[in-house]
């Protein structure tokens, strides 16, 4: 409620047919963390928590999974992060009583692009690097970051992309996609929302603009061009539901959207796969080499 | 008569771990027939985990071998279904089912219907079984067994049913998925399994048990929710969701004689028409008789006669126009 006693805007659209059954969700989730880190001989977890959304219910779900004793968030903000992102992610850290580890990335990428002192490892010509070179070092940065705590504090790394974002490639390559395993991967930004607002993620974090803050004012909404739940809708009906072109255009969604969405998906395959292996030998791993992920010995102990 | 005591062992078996597995199969009979259960049932694959993918080789057993006949050594008096993956003498590699009974191996079904789509890919990595066969028991009524997929197909229910089958059994390995919160139960595949199961039971007038395991391989969960239906369709037993769990439900056998005197569904059965029916489609399916109901681009068969072109040009000015090139 406001202070004037009038109900708050929900704090989301949530398109009815995206909406899960949240109390499943959790309990499929919880045991998946679980197992996967008990047939890697762990059991403790470690995560970036960027402040935004998808971590933080990351966060939660692995705290819900294996208590949140065995749970480091590590918080790794570049100089131009919104400040409000790490009092988000601050907050989440004070609601679950996880430990919590802050290492500025910032000398690490200006190390490398330069700053106003002089030029980096890169040399002159990085000092102008677009905005998207930037954010892709940042998000490996991170990415070292994390595999070295992993090391430290003996935690497999959680990943938290969802399955928008991974569905148009919005991800870096070995950045933020890289992790151990993906609780939230087959959840569209709308689904995780609806999941952060049933397991208490603070109000904050579920209102605001989601954001890479890869530079400042940067939202996903904007760069995209289109509403996740305008695009999560039309993600479902063309990989979940397996509408054509011709259907989606019936149901309403605007044929230049559609092109660019499927562009976008077509585009990006690459980065939700393992990369191809030659094929030169008898038995090749990923071709006709095929165990499961986990299987017995593949535990550390 | 006395009720059977029926147990469904709803557990998670670890992935490629036969002796873990084994152990947990002998604690969970043990326990079992310490509650004096008469049908004990585990899930398919119980012995060595779903998704083995080239590990199915690594930890294949002969029908013969010894620990399947410990398993039944110890199982005493108490009738028992366990899974694993079977390999033949001719080393092709089946999901199998097997019914232990009177310290052996009493019957053995091979998992007749692989999926490979979707999700699964079972068809790369197994031969399917070519038999169907229910089996006598010492429950003294007839066992029908069938693993997972076969009861997406009509024929297995009806022709274990007309074999004798009283009890159906059905062990799975059910990966959930669609947790669109439209359904009852949370679960698309809970909501679609529940139907079948209780379709089944009233269809054979037969009891039905389904065990599924839960737990995780890889990226898939499995949902549980084993059930045990009465021949008129109620379910008697419903497990929960995700819990592991040795789950017990008294059944009255006579029920079955009870259901099958007042809807005799089964006495009025046509075999003989079914037969015909199916001898007449797979003759035309085989391009070796004239196909009546062929789709209009089909080429005819030898004689076909001049009413069915009719009928076929027909449908290309209707339906079939509409459908894209």
């Amino acid at each position: 409620m406001t202070p004037d006693g009038a109900p708050l805007a929900p704090p989301f659209v949530l398109p009815e047919e995206l909406r899960i059954d949240g109390a499943v969700a959790r309990r499929v989730i919880a045991e998946f963390i679980r197992r996967q880190l008990a047939q890697a001989g762990f059991d403790r977890a470690v995560l970036g928590l960027s402040g935004g959304i998808d971590s933080a219910l990351v966060a939660y779900l692995t705290a819900e999974a294996i208590g949140a004793d065995r749970l480091l968030c590590v918080l790794m903000p570049y100089r131009t992060s919104s400040p409000a992102s790490v009092e988000d992610a601050e907050e989440v850290v004070r609601r679950l009583g996880c430990a919590r580890d802050l290492v500025e990335i910032t000398g690490m990428v200006d190390a490398y692009f330069g700053d106003h002192a002089g030029p980096g490892a890169a040399g002159e010509e990085a000092r102008d690097a677009t905005a998207l070179r930037r954010g892709n070092l940042m998000a490996r940065m991170r990415m070292a970051v994390l595999y070295d705590r992993s090391v430290t504090w003996g935690g497999l790394v959680v990943g938290t992309s969802n399955k928008t974002e991974a569905l148009i490639g919005y991800t870096t390559l070995f950045g933020d996609s890289a992790c151990a395993f993906a609780p939230i991967g087959d959840l569209y930004k709308s689904q995780v929302r609806q999941l952060a607002a049933e397991i208490g993620v603070p109000d904050a974090i579920l209102r605001k603009a989601p954001s890479a803050d890869l530079w400042p004012g940067q939202t996903d909404e904007a760069e995209a061009g289109f509403t996740y739940p305008e695009l999560d809708r039309l993600l479902q009906a063309m990989i979940d539901r397996r509408r054509t072109r011709e259907e989606l255009v019936a149901v309403g969604f605007a044929p230049e959207t559609i092109a660019r969405v499927e562009r976008l998906v077509a585009a990006s395959e690459f980065k939700r796969q393992v990369p191809p292996v030659a094929k030169l030998g008898p038995r090749t791993t990923g071709v006709d080499y095929l165990y499961p992920r986990r299987r017995p010995g593949s535990a550390r102990r | 008569m006395q009720p059977l005591r029926i147990a469904v062992a709803q557990i998670a078996p670890r992935l490629g771990l036969v002796e873990e597995n084994l152990a947990r199969h002998h604690d969970l009979l043990a326990e079992a027939r310490g509650r004096d259960a008469g049908l004990v049932v585990f899930p398919e694959l119980g012995l060595t985990g779903y998704l083995l993918q080239d590990l199915a080789a690594e930890v294949a057993m002969r029908a013969d071998d010894p620990r399947l006949h410990e398993l039944a050594a110890a199982a005493g008096d108490t009738t028992v279904v366990v899974s694993f993956v079977e390999e033949s003498t001719d080393h092709r590699l089946f999901i199998a089912a097997a019914l232990l009974e009177d310290g052996g191996v009493r019957h053995v079904h091979r998992k007749l219907y692989l999926p490979t789509y979707g999700l699964f890919d079972e068809r790369r990595f197994y031969a399917a079984g070519d038999t169907l066969r229910a089996s006598p028991s010492r429950m003294g009524v007839g066992v029908g067994l069938s693993v997972c997929e076969d009861f997406w197909h009509l024929s297995v229910p009806a022709l274990l049913a007309l074999d004798g089958a009283q009890i159906l059994v059905n062990v799975s390995a059910s990966p959930g998925r669609d947790l669109a919160s439209i359904h009852e139960t949370g679960l698309g595949t809970a909501v679609s399994w529940r139907q079948l199961l209780r379709t089944y039971a009233q269809l054979t007038t037969s009891f039905v048990v389904f065990c599924n395991r839960v737990g995780v391989d890889e990226t898939i969960s499995f949902w549980g929710g084993s059930e045990v239906i009465a021949p008129t369709g109620e379910a008697l037993l419903s497990a929960p969701l995700y819990d592991e769990g040795l789950f017990t439900v008294d059944v009255e056998l006579g029920d079955i004689r009870r259901e099958r005197i007042a809807l005799p569904l089964l006495r009025d059965e046509r075999p003989e028409l079914t037969m015909r029916e199916i001898d007449r489609i797979v003759a035309e399916r085989a391009g070796l008789a004239t196909d009546t109901t062929a789709e209009p681009d089909t080429p005819a068969g030898p004689g076909t006669p001049a009413v069915a072109g009719r009928a076929a040009a027909r449908r290309r000015d209707g339906l079939g126009a509409r459908r894209p090139a």
